[in-house]
């Protein structure tokens, strides 16, 4: 009986307490260093080694390139299948020159699966716009429309 | 103005009561809409949370949109179902607790409810009808876990009603008198305190079986979706869920005002309007329904039934025995 009262007494004095809820789509959440997100690419930095796609444990990434001018090799086709990627930063651990890496984008929801093969121009997009070059368009993170 | 009982039925009278069924028709319903807000909102801030505040200003339109939402839901009946009987299950469940409104007395005048002379009988008869809604509901599914829902339901409603008819009748002997009018008036006269000082037990009583009554936590048993596979309702979709909900939903609202009538003094109070007194107290009755949903886990079956009938049942009868004796020494 008395364990009842009490009980009552604790949840009355939370009424008050501060309230924790994050407002989400109004409000970011603060992302740790590490986290791992939507990734972004730099065609510039590739060099077509072929890495990120043989350590993938999904297969989800396919790429690629031919030889320029230059006798270098050079990306022509990126994609990433995020219907099965499970974004486990193993790509972007193996790729030497850091072309591939994780950024703090998660929103991907769309309408359409096809809308989820995201490919070379939409990571580098991806890139420009966490990197504060390209704006933030909340509405093109679930694919073109 | 609106007395009914000494004049023939003419079609104004047949109006005017008409009018009066859609008057509290339509209060109940904004009173069953807000309460619904008002217990998440209040969970919410009991467990750190905001609650509802996206549809319209701070949420206000949540269960507007909510209601909305199941009206426009496909309204599934399974196939081996007792067609007639799964369709008009909800509408049994429903009807007598909006007709046990008929008696409460919302205020000192008051309009477009009866006072009359068998209110507290009335109410317990027809409150119990519910139960049979609940269990028509589950058998009508044809579905096993619904009907034992349905049982377990029934079980639980017949247990906890017994206690709380008991209970008040420890205030029907004190106020001498049936009537729901009646026992207010009671209560301002001398010696000046509410039906909850002198029935304080009846009134832990009350409490206690109303929440079971109303399957609220602690003795949420029928709506233990998780672990029970929530009961009677679980064939149920779209409206025909909603008249389930609204039926609970608008017993909390009646079962708030039955006991600000007979333990709280009803719309008595100083200063203040008859009718808002009686708000305020219907109010503070439900914030307490939402305050211990907050606080106390689910109750176990055998514990359920074994605490009605060997704990509430005695203590009610001795409630009512010490209430006799007493009565007749002062």
């Amino acid at each position: 009986m008395f364990g009842f009262l009490k009980g009552l007494k604790v949840t009355f004095a939370q009424l008050t307490h501060k309230k924790v809820t994050l407002m989400y789509p109004d409000e970011m959440p603060d992302f740790g260093e590490r986290f791992r997100g939507v990734h972004k690419f730099s065609p510039e930095k590739c060099i077509v080694c072929n890495q990120c796609a043989r350590v993938c444990p999904t297969s989800c990434i396919s790429l690629s390139g031919s030889r320029g001018g230059d006798k270098k090799l050079h990306i022509d086709t990126y994609d990433i299948n995020f219907e099965i990627c499970i974004l486990c930063d193993l790509c972007t651990e193996v790729c030497p020159t850091e072309a591939i890496q994780m950024t703090d984008t998660f929103e991907l929801a769309t309408y359409n699966r096809v809308d989820l093969y995201k490919n070379m121009f939409w990571l580098d997009d991806n890139r420009k716009k966490t990197e504060g070059i390209l704006e933030h368009d909340a509405s093109s993170f679930g694919g073109e429309k | 103005m609106f007395s009914w009982l000494d004049k023939p039925m003419e079609l104004s009278t047949f109006l005017n009561m008409a009018l009066g069924g859609v008057v509290v028709l339509a209060f109940i319903l904004g009173v069953v809409t807000y309460t619904i807000y008002f217990e998440r909102k209040i969970i919410g801030w009991m467990q750190w949370r905001i609650g509802p505040n996206r549809v319209g200003p701070l949420g206000l339109f949540q269960t507007i949109a909510d209601v909305l939402k199941l009206l426009i839901k496909e309204d599934v009946i399974p196939a081996k179902a007792d067609r007639n009987v799964f369709m008009i299950a909800p509408i049994i469940a429903f009807f007598p607790s909006f007709m046990v409104l008929a008696i409460i007395p919302f205020s000192a005048t008051h309009i477009f409810t009866a006072a009359s002379n068998v209110g507290v009988l009335y109410y317990i008869a027809l409150s119990a009808m519910s139960i049979l809604g609940v269990v028509l509901g589950g058998w009508a599914s044809n579905n096993k876990y619904s009907l034992i829902g349905g049982m377990r339901s029934a079980a639980q409603m017949i247990s906890y009603e017994v206690p709380l008819a008991m209970s008040m009748l420890g205030v029907v002997l004190l106020a001498g008198s049936l009537n729901l009018v009646e026992i207010v008036e009671q209560q301002k006269d001398f010696p000046y305190v509410w039906y909850i000082v002198p029935q304080a037990l009846g009134f832990v009583i009350f409490i206690i079986s109303a929440i079971a009554e109303l399957n609220r936590t602690p003795f949420d048993l029928p709506e233990a979706e998780s672990e029970l596979v929530g009961g009677y309702f679980t064939e149920y979709t779209g409206f025909r869920f909603a008249f389930y909900m609204l039926a609970e939903y608008v017993y909390v609202f009646a079962m708030s005002a039955l006991g600000t009538t007979l333990f709280l003094g009803g719309w008595e109070g100083p200063f203040l309007p008859g009718w808002l007194w009686f708000a305020i107290k219907v109010s503070a009755f439900i914030f307490f329904f939402f305050w211990v949903r907050a606080t106390m886990p689910r109750i176990r079956t055998d514990q359920l039934l074994v605490f009605s009938w060997k704990v509430l049942i005695p203590l009610s009868l001795l409630n009512l025995v010490l209430t006799a004796v007493l009565k007749y020494l002062i």
